[in-house]
């Protein structure tokens, strides 16, 4: 009677351990701290180029003097092609290939808890880590550029200014995108991570995969695999700085996102359920 | 072992239906079925779409060009691809116009005085008073507009029949563009016309009588050379939000100069072009314009227009050496007219002999140096 009970351990305790367990490793505390550098950084780096003449730089760099509340959507930009899927990768390699490593894994893989909800657990750490690190990141880039430029609320790319209110809609808005497009990466290096007990394998991979998605997309020969790359979909998301709201090419990468999303969990399970204890 | 199986199996579904998912996202949006619509003759067609009252709208607009420039460095425009932009208007001549660049735009609003025209990539807003200087022109339908003194449609006859002389004009069935009904009118040129453009066909929206499409074929291709159209359009007011514009505080708002160019480089423009006599050749399709460019007016105006640019403070591409774009761009030929450089396109060419003779015309090399050769 007792085991059953304790193979019935609730969602919430499961979850919330998960959490505890990541936030618990000191790397962990560094990584996250290594990432509030970046707004800084990038804001620091405007504030130098924004004393020259002309423009401080190209895209949303030239707009962004007097408007500190582009800050966090620039550094959200900057950090999405290399940092952010590195910071996923990271997190997707420690869940299994890391707990493999340490022989952790199969302790997990023959306790009563399904696989399938251990799968459902590794992931909803993932994923809530990478949405903390995302939220962060603007958090941080937000007050920077409030402090350094400062400005009332957003001036977007087409030209008009919008009131504080909607300039943090838009700033949850690419929180929420780039979040989804970190877990279409996170999740085909989950899947990597169940298949090796290495989570360095893992990370190479996943920066590989990333990188390479990228050079392919500079040959115009290879226009055709386009559609297909979830790098592809990543210029697209400056749609969020246009006025009115352009959401055609937004929803485009999201669902892309979201099918890298489905096949990365289902290569997971399929090797997870298949893996001999 | 019979779960795992489960899991497993489940778990391939998911693989699939992600891939099938991918494969979905990246197929061409398709238009839907032709819609059933009344007749309508050619004829009264063109005649509704030239006396169409302007309509609110807002949409979006993609330009494919397929012209067969090789690229030019500096002049991406004209290079082959897709470009898009978004448009409103209220119908009485407020209009917006945003042309997305992949990380800046570029905002055009004209709220009934003023034009503004927003550049993000510095920031800067050029303001065209009404009335004060030559604003560049987004009118939806010139026509239309230019037709309000004359009876619009005494007019609008006319015009069907210059267009019925030199081509057959029909309407082939319906389609839908945008979400919308429309009718596809094609514009052929008659057999006798000697010009290397196959058909126009134009997309007239069935209830607004708006030119929803247009496209641009040539001989021996089916795809277009060139095709304007409308991939998203809401019909109705708009926020007039969006026909107002307030320069962000930071911004660099510039007047041009009303005068625009000066009087010196006037003199210099116009005295090339009495030497240049443009003149026409042929009739209808295959019209060629001729003329003849002294080279030396030629670099004289280059070396006015350049300065006159750089003292206006605009950026704009680098000088353009334009003798070596020549070579980039053309072949050389020769013949018993003389020499010179043809550059061909798929909607036509242009010869420019060495003595600088000009001949341009949508028509194959034959008839343009037919025409360059009576040029004295």
């Amino acid at each position: 009677m007792g085991t059953l009970v304790a193979s019935r351990a609730p969602l919430g305790r499961q979850l919330r351990s998960e959490l505890r367990w990541i936030v618990r490793r000191p790397r962990t505390v560094i990584g996250l701290s290594a990432l509030c550098l970046v707004p800084v950084l990038a804001g620091i780096g405007l504030w130098f180029a924004v004393d020259g003449d002309g423009a401080a730089g190209p895209g949303l760099a030239a707009i962004v003097s007097g408007n500190g509340l582009v800050l966090p959507i620039f550094t959200l930009f900057l950090a999405l092609p290399l940092l952010l899927p590195l910071v996923g990768a990271i997190w997707a390699a420690d869940g299994l290939a890391g707990e493999s490593q340490h022989g952790t894994l199969r302790g997990l893989l023959i306790s009563p808890v399904g696989r399938l909800r251990l799968l459902a657990i590794k992931s909803f750490g993932v994923a809530t880590m990478t949405l903390f690190a995302v939220t962060l990141i603007a958090f941080v880039g937000a007050i920077v550029g409030a402090v350094l430029f400062g400005g009332q609320g957003l001036l977007t790319l087409s030209g008009n200014t919008l009131p504080f209110l909607d300039a943090l809609g838009r700033i949850l808005l690419t929180i929420v995108l780039v979040t989804i497009q970190v877990w279409g990466v996170a999740a085909i290096a989950l899947a990597i991570s169940a298949c090796t007990e290495h989570p360095l394998v893992v990370m190479a991979a996943t920066m590989a995969g990333v990188i390479v998605s990228g050079v392919l997309g500079l040959f115009s020969a290879l226009d055709w695999l386009q559609p297909y790359l979830i790098t592809s979909g990543w210029n697209g998301l400056i749609d969020v700085m246009r006025d009115p709201l352009p959401t055609e090419q937004l929803w485009n990468s999201t669902a892309l996102a979201g099918c890298y999303i489905l096949i990365g969990l289902s290569l997971a399970a399929m090797r997870l359920a298949t893996k001999d204890s | 072992m019979n779960r795992r199986r489960v899991t497993v199996a489940a778990a391939a579904v998911g693989v699939i239906a992600g891939a099938a998912g991918l494969g979905v996202l990246a197929m061409p949006a398709g238009a839907g079925p032709a819609p059933v619509l009344p007749d309508v003759s050619a004829e009264s067609l063109v005649e509704s779409v030239l006396t169409a009252e302007p309509a609110a709208f807002g949409g979006a607009v993609e330009v494919s060009n397929d012209l067969g420039i090789p690229g030019i460095a500096g002049l991406p425009q004209l290079s082959d691809g897709e470009s898009k932009l978004r448009m409103w208007t209220d119908g009485g001549g407020r209009v917006r116009v945003q042309l997305p660049a992949r990380d800046a735009e570029r905002t055009f609003v004209d709220d009934g005085q003023t034009g503004w025209l927003w550049n993000s990539a510095d920031q800067t807003v050029t303001k065209l008073p009404h009335g004060q200087v030559a604003e560049p022109k987004l009118d939806l339908d010139p026509e239309g507009q230019r037709s309000a003194p004359p009876d619009p449609v005494s007019l609008s006859r006319e015009v069907v029949d210059r267009i019925k002389e030199f081509s057959d004009v029909s309407v082939d069935g319906t389609a839908r563009v945008a979400g919308r009904s429309v009718y596809e009118l094609v514009l052929t040129p008659k057999p006798t016309e000697r010009t290397v453009l196959r058909e126009v066909r134009v997309a007239v929206d069935s209830e607004l009588r708006l030119p929803l499409r247009l496209a641009v074929l040539t001989n021996g291709t089916d795809h277009p050379a060139v095709q304007v159209g409308f991939t998203e359009l809401n019909v109705g007011p708009q926020d007039a939000g969006l026909f107002a514009f307030t320069p962000p505080p930071g911004a660099k708002v510039e007047v041009p100069e009303v005068g625009g160019p000066t009087e010196e480089e006037k003199a210099l423009a116009q005295g090339a072009l009495a030497e240049a006599k443009p003149e026409t050749h042929g009739e209808g399709w295959d019209v060629v314009l001729t003329a003849k460019v002294p080279t030396d007016a030629l670099a004289g105006l280059a070396e006015g227009q350049r300065s006159g640019r750089e003292w206006e403070g605009r950026d704009n591409p680098e000088n353009v050496d334009v003798q070596g774009l020549l070579k980039q761009l053309g072949k050389q030929v020769s013949g018993p007219w003389g020499s010179g450089t043809l550059i061909t396109t798929k909607v036509g060419g242009v010869l420019l002999a060495d003595d600088g003779r000009v001949a341009l015309g949508a028509v194959p090399e034959q008839v343009l140096t037919e025409a360059i050769a009576k040029v004295k």
